[in-house]
């Protein structure tokens, strides 16, 4: 299996392997179906997540279609249904109150899987629930928390924590040529 | 008799009253009042016959269908701007349905600049496979990049057709003028040539339509001097469809690229294929060093289209926006490869040639001689990486086997589309490259070792073109073209 870290993400090395195992993300045209109202549903337990609006997270016209790598790892969890569950439960209720039952009220294999979420929505990368239950232990283990994966090239230049830092991640920027010498956009731009 | 001094002051006076009527005259035409000075000349001027054909009608239900592919309205004329919706053929996808309408322009655009240049309906031209020359090899209507980047600055001309010296002796009608220089053999970012089964070099050329070319001439930005004298921001003028409105706003074709990959064809050895491609009669002018290795000198070779690209600038598309075409034999997808369901032939993968590394640069020295032979044996092994999104690629491929269907019988069945890349965002704050879709495309031909989806090192039509500039210091960027950076 192709590893996505960030020196080969930079290096371009993974390319060629990256398209053919990114692939299963880019094959599901949006439609009303089934496994289209658990990306709905995954995108508004996002933004309640992240503090980030549906129409940013998932844009109505979306050629790049993070939402569905980031809701394949999700899935691949164990506890993914028992968390859609708990949203689907409260999704009625705000987002401040919504995240608060994920995160504080459900249980640590939710809380830590939400979590694991919100870090896929700001860095692109896949935090194992567990590892991040480990780290947040009495006694945590000495090394820092790592990710388990940078889940694609994507997802490497998707990640909100560039955005509301009004930055790029490393090695890719869409802005021009001498952006450097200016003032980036507000973060409204961003975010809003 | 008179004497010869009462003839000489007749003569002057009279000399002298011609010349006050004609400076009179000279001055009325300039002075008087309600006589106005010719308007400069308009750069984007109205165009009567935009063809704003959809990619779908309405029936009698209301419910969108694909608009029939026939003549009528399909060679009505080139669009101006593109016509799409995000209602359309998919339930609630406004992606899928803008991406098929643009598809539908782009066929449509296709279609457009491969009309005869003498006015006929594509596929009735005089030669095989009614081919012919034209509407972008017409220089009325195109201009090659050499022809307007002229050496030492010059100032260009609209329409001349400049036959170097070494030429002349082999011109003759309907032939084109191509003049090399490193990026007419060796792809962008000097990423390397591309070597046919024949083992000639594949050639590039890029050309402009005249709004883009007035812009540049109107701003001097032809030459160096030029550019940096120009302190504005570089926006080429854009294409709109007219209004519905009689009063309205009338349609403008914009600033349109054209990007064409060509092979050789060897009028004799290949005279079996010569009807499945679009042909040109070139005089190639090796202009020497530093451009060529050899040269000055002129060969006369027959070309076979490739590759065709368009980037049009349109209203909603200020990224403009980029039409692939490919010829149908160039290389097989990589999932034919796996699975065996391959061409007899291609222009650049032999399918005897059992795990040759495939999508390789060829091995240096890339310039070639007036032969235009590469120097050893190697041939390229191209393959097309998968790049695009699933939908998108049925998509094409319905909107291909239709319009090729269309086109049957003509040399222009043998071109597909391969996509259009178009901005889905295109007044973003954040993202200058309007959130291109899809994200990546390359052409075989033109962009054969960039295929992929990495961010950055995979081809991407908008995201590379955004970073073109001028040559003016500091670099400013230079509306999605790099043709400014050629400017002598």
């Amino acid at each position: 299996m192709t590893n996505f870290t960030r020196r080969n993400m930079l290096t371009g090395a993974v390319g060629a392997t990256a398209a053919v195992a990114t692939a299963v993300n880019f094959t599901t045209p949006v439609s009303a179906d089934e496994a289209d109202d658990d990306l709905a549903s995954f995108v508004k337990m996002s933004s309640a997540l992240t503090g980030i609006d549906e129409a940013r997270l998932a844009p109505a016209v979306d050629p790049i279609q993070i939402k569905r790598e980031y809701l394949a790892a999700a899935k691949a969890d164990q506890s993914f249904d028992r968390l859609m569950e708990v949203f689907q439960a409260n999704q009625s209720q705000p987002p401040a109150m919504i995240a608060d039952m994920i995160l504080n009220q459900s249980g640590p294999d939710i809380c830590y899987l939400g979590r694991s979420i919100i870090l896929a929505w700001y860095l692109g990368a896949w935090y194992d629930p567990d590892n991040l239950k480990e780290h947040n232990s009495p006694n945590p283990p000495p090394r820092p928390v790592t990710p388990d994966k940078i889940i694609s090239p994507a997802a490497y230049t998707q990640g909100w924590a560039w955005r509301v830092a009004q930055a790029h991640p490393m090695g890719y920027s869409e802005l021009r040529f001498g952006y450097w010498s200016k003032e980036p956009p507000s973060l409204n731009d961003f975010t809003k | 008799m008179r004497d010869r001094g009462s003839l000489s002051v007749e003569v002057m006076v009279v000399l002298g009253l011609v010349a006050l009527i004609v400076w009179s005259t000279s001055s009325f035409a300039q002075q008087t009042p309600g006589s106005r000075p010719n308007p400069p000349r308009d750069i984007n001027p109205p165009v009567t016959s935009c063809n704003v054909t959809a990619d779908t009608i309405a029936d009698k239900s209301g419910n969108l269908i694909p608009n029939p592919i026939k003549e009528t309205p399909l060679t009505l004329g080139q669009p101006c701007q593109q016509v799409v919706n995000g209602r359309g053929l998919v339930k609630d996808n406004i992606l899928a349905n803008r991406q098929r309408g643009f598809d539908f322009y782009s066929w449509l655009t296709f279609i457009a600049l491969n009309s005869p240049a003498d006015g006929k309906t594509i596929g009735q031209g005089p030669r095989p496979g009614g081919d012919a020359l034209t509407k972008w090899e017409d220089l009325t209507n195109y201009r090659p990049l050499a022809d307007v980047m002229l050496p030492k600055g010059s100032k260009p001309t609209w329409g001349t057709r400049i036959v170097p010296p070494q030429c002349r002796r082999l011109d003759g009608p309907n032939k084109i003028v191509f003049k090399l220089g490193e990026e007419a053999f060796n792809q962008p970012f000097k990423s390397g040539p591309l070597i046919d089964q024949d083992g000639n070099y594949a050639l590039f050329d890029i050309l402009m339509n005249r709004p883009m070319f007035d812009f540049i001439l109107k701003n001097g930005l032809y030459n160096k001097p030029g550019q940096e004298k120009f302190n504005g921001k570089i926006e080429f003028p854009s294409g709109n469809n007219p209004g519905d409105d009689p009063n309205a706003e009338p349609g403008r074709m914009g600033a349109i690229m054209v990007k064409v990959s060509w092979r050789i064809l060897d009028p004799d050895k290949d005279k079996g294929l010569l009807h499945q491609f679009h042909t040109a009669d070139a005089l190639i002018y090796f202009p020497g060093p530093p451009a060529t290795k050899t040269g000055p000198l002129c060969v006369e070779k027959k070309l076979g289209l490739i590759g065709f690209h368009v980037a049009h600038k349109t209203k909603f598309a200020p990224q403009w926006v980029w039409t692939s075409f490919e010829h149908v034999s160039n290389v097989p997808d990589q999932a034919d490869v796996d699975s065996g369901e391959l061409l007899p032939r291609y222009n650049f993968y032999n399918p005897a040639c059992k795990g040759c590394a495939v999508n390789q640069t060829p091995p240096t020295p890339w310039d070639p001689d007036a032969s235009l032979k590469f120097h050893s044996g190697y041939r390229s092994q191209v393959t097309r990486v998968h790049m695009l999104p699933e939908p998108v690629i049925d998509e094409v491929k319905k909107l291909n086997d239709q319009f090729r269907a269309f086109l049957k019988d003509t040399v222009w069945e043998n071109y597909i589309l391969l996509t259009t890349q178009w901005p889905s965002d295109f007044a973003s704050k954040t993202d200058p490259t309007g959130a291109p879709a899809p994200t990546y495309l390359a052409n075989t031909t033109l962009e054969t070792y960039s295929q992929g989806r990495t961010p950055l090192a995979s081809s991407s039509c908008m995201a590379c073109h955004n970073n073109a500039t001028t040559q003016h210091v500091p670099a400013t960027s230079s509306d999605f073209t790099f043709i400014l950076e050629k400017a002598h």
